[in-house]
């Protein structure tokens, strides 16, 4: 099966030894499975990857050097950008890392709203994720049903941010008087639109029956479990040396939710499982992020049922200045651990912020999983991390 | 123990935050590290420098999720941002963290390390940690900060020729540089600011005439 002029003619009478030469081929930074500017440079043996160098930073925007030339109301407005698919989640640690620096109290309906945005942030990134995996593994048309169903979900966090992708809608010491929401010139009937949760439950009933239409178009589907099942397998203990946490952790074994742990928006007034399964192979990561879906839909319907009256905005000073100190925030986003340490030294702006995004963290184990892989396996593994360009590079 | 009333009000406070308190003193205690500081419940330990490795290990083993690893430069020449806020106090240095949490629990640490700006540099992680060598390539190309024993400190995010260290305080920020900030043309000055804005620009304005 080889040429003849592989095998040096001295050598072809002593020894008829095949040797297959590594080849290191490119993959990207421009490729339909990256989900945004990922290069790949891979070293293959035939079929097998023997090592592999992500290359990262096509997209990198420097929002830690940015943000300490920005107020804090405007660093609000960066951070939605950093994960997109999700971006009312990733506003959520930071302003609560500056409400504890400044001693904001938060009004129990402004919570609960946060609360009821962030869930509905993570069903809408769990949703790309069950579009774009089986599409990476050859099925197409999950995609086309998870994406209509999306479409509802940030219908909702329109109507009531004013932005599909980009809110900005949270302020220290509360939330944005919503965008549809009562007069504009009374601040106290400034509120949620009008029938608002009305057609949240409604959006929920649809939630539930996607989440059955995915598990008959894919989870049964036996061609994707040839295709993810033992496939990529992460053991806990990896898994926590490189920093994964999220789905991908609790596909491991590991209950690590911080819903459950941080008290950083009433979780615990609601009822909800973690999502755990033990094998840590791709199939396990999908179906975490399937089970997750049915509890934030749970969770918004609790917290519709259970949200309080009141304000939605603590009273702040005008010009909004941290005292002196550090403090670390960590929040539960989609993808995982999502957390900024602000250094304030008393000013407007932070004296340094470092944003810990959970893509690059669950990135950073490509080079370990994907050796000794095959090369059909690479893109499998990859899609089931379910990371953002825009989180990995920030 | 005083009898003054101060004290006891202090006493008081330290009272309600002893749980994390005691959970500091207990894990600076465990790993041998120098102290510890406790603000807004986030707590960091005090590591020396070339104990760095060990405590961290010794750490991992509660802690066990690997969550960041960067830096602070704390400088007096500042090009970007707000200086510190007592510039003449400030020691010129280097700060490495490395946040280790717990899986089990809402424990975790901050370790830091501090370095001196004529050579910052510090072990590596990575052979323990395989997750830190990421982390520890960033924080190279962004402060500068070498880590032994790191093999592959390779730039991670910059290209290949970049030159400098974009997260030093000493480094400006090139956009300002090229152009100035688009936000500046719409701001308006409060009425106040205005009125004090004006009379001194109105007195430069005539003295500029008479000497013309």
């Amino acid at each position: 099966m080889t040429t003849p002029g592989m095998i040096h003619r001295s050598e072809s009478a002593v020894s008829v030894e095949l040797q297959t030469p590594d080849m290191t081929i490119n993959i990207g930074p421009q490729h339909p499975s990256t989900h945004g500017v990922l290069r790949l440079v891979a070293n293959i043996d035939g079929e097998r990857v023997i090592d592999v160098d992500p290359v990262i930073g096509y997209m990198h925007r420097g929002y830690e050097k940015i943000s300490e030339v920005r107020t804090y109301a405007q660093i609000t407005a960066l951070v939605n950008r950093i994960d997109w698919v999700s971006g009312f989640a990733n506003e959520i640690p930071f302003i609560v890392g500056v409400e504890k620096l400044m001693g904001v109290e938060v009004p129990e309906r402004a919570q609960y709203i946060r609360m009821i945005l962030t869930e509905l942030a993570r069903i809408s990134s769990h949703l790309v994720f069950m579009s774009s995996y089986p599409l990476e593994l050859g099925a197409t048309t999950p995609l086309m049903h998870a994406l209509r169903e999306r479409e509802y979900i940030l219908e909702l966090i329109e109507e009531m941010t004013g932005g599909r992708f980009h809110p900005n809608f949270n302020r220290v010491g509360g939330v944005k008087p919503a965008y549809g929401g009562g007069s504009t010139t009374k601040k106290q009937a400034m509120d949620i639109p009008s029938g608002y949760f009305q057609r949240t439950l409604e959006a929920m009933d649809r939630m539930d029956q996607i989440c059955k239409d995915i598990d008959t178009l894919v989870t049964g589907n036996e061609l994707i479990k040839m295709r993810t099942v033992n496939v990529g397998v992460i053991p806990a203990d990896k898994a926590l040396e490189y920093g994964l946490t999220g789905p991908n952790l609790r596909a491991s074994g590991v209950a690590y939710d911080l819903r459950k742990i941080e008290n950083y928006l009433p979780y615990d007034e609601v009822d909800f499982e973690v999502a755990v399964r033990e094998g840590g192979d791709c199939f396990d990561r999908y179906v975490v992020r399937l089970d997750e879906i049915r509890e934030s839909v749970k969770i918004v319907r609790q917290a519709v049922d259970q949200i309080p009256k009141g304000p939605l905005q603590a009273k702040v000073p005008r010009i909004l200045k941290a005292p002196k100190g550090q403090v670390y925030s960590r929040a539960e986003n989609p993808k995982g651990e999502f957390g900024f340490y602000i250094v304030s030294e008393g000013g407007k702006m932070p004296y340094r912020l470092k944003i810990r995004s959970s893509s690059f963290s669950n990135l950073s184990i490509l080079p370990w999983i994907l050796k000794g892989q095959l090369v059909p396996d690479l893109v499998a593994i990859m899609g089931s991390l379910d990371f953002v360009l825009g989180d990995v590079d920030r | 123990m005083s009898d003054s009333p101060d004290t006891t009000e202090t006493e008081a406070d330290v009272a309600v935050i002893d749980p994390l308190e005691g959970y500091a003193e207990a894990l600076v205690e465990k790993v041998g590290a120098i102290g510890f500081t406790l603000e807004f419940d986030t707590v960091r330990i005090h590591v020396e420098p070339s104990r760095w490795v060990d405590t961290i290990v010794t750490a991992n083993e509660d802690l066990e999720l690997f969550s960041w690893l960067s830096a602070i430069d704390w400088s007096k020449d500042v090009e970007v941002g707000d200086p510190v806020d007592d510039v003449d106090a400030l020691e010129e240095r280097f700060e490495v963290l490395c946040r280790l949490s717990s899986v089990q629990n809402g424990d975790g640490a901050i370790f830091v390390a501090t370095l001196s700006k004529d050579n910052p540099s510090i072990a590596s992680l990575m052979h323990e940690i395989p997750g830190a060598e990421w982390h520890e390539r960033e924080a190279h190309e962004m402060f500068g900060i070498d880590f032994e024993g790191n093999t592959h400190l390779i730039p991670l995010y910059l290209p290949d020729d970049f030159v400098g260290n974009p997260l030093l305080k000493s480094y400006p920020l090139l956009s300002r540089e090229v152009k100035p900030n688009p936000g500046d043309v719409d701001v308006e000055p409060m009425p106040a600011v205005e009125a004090e804005a004006e009379t001194p620009a109105e007195v430069t304005s005539e003295e500029a005439a008479g000497d013309a």
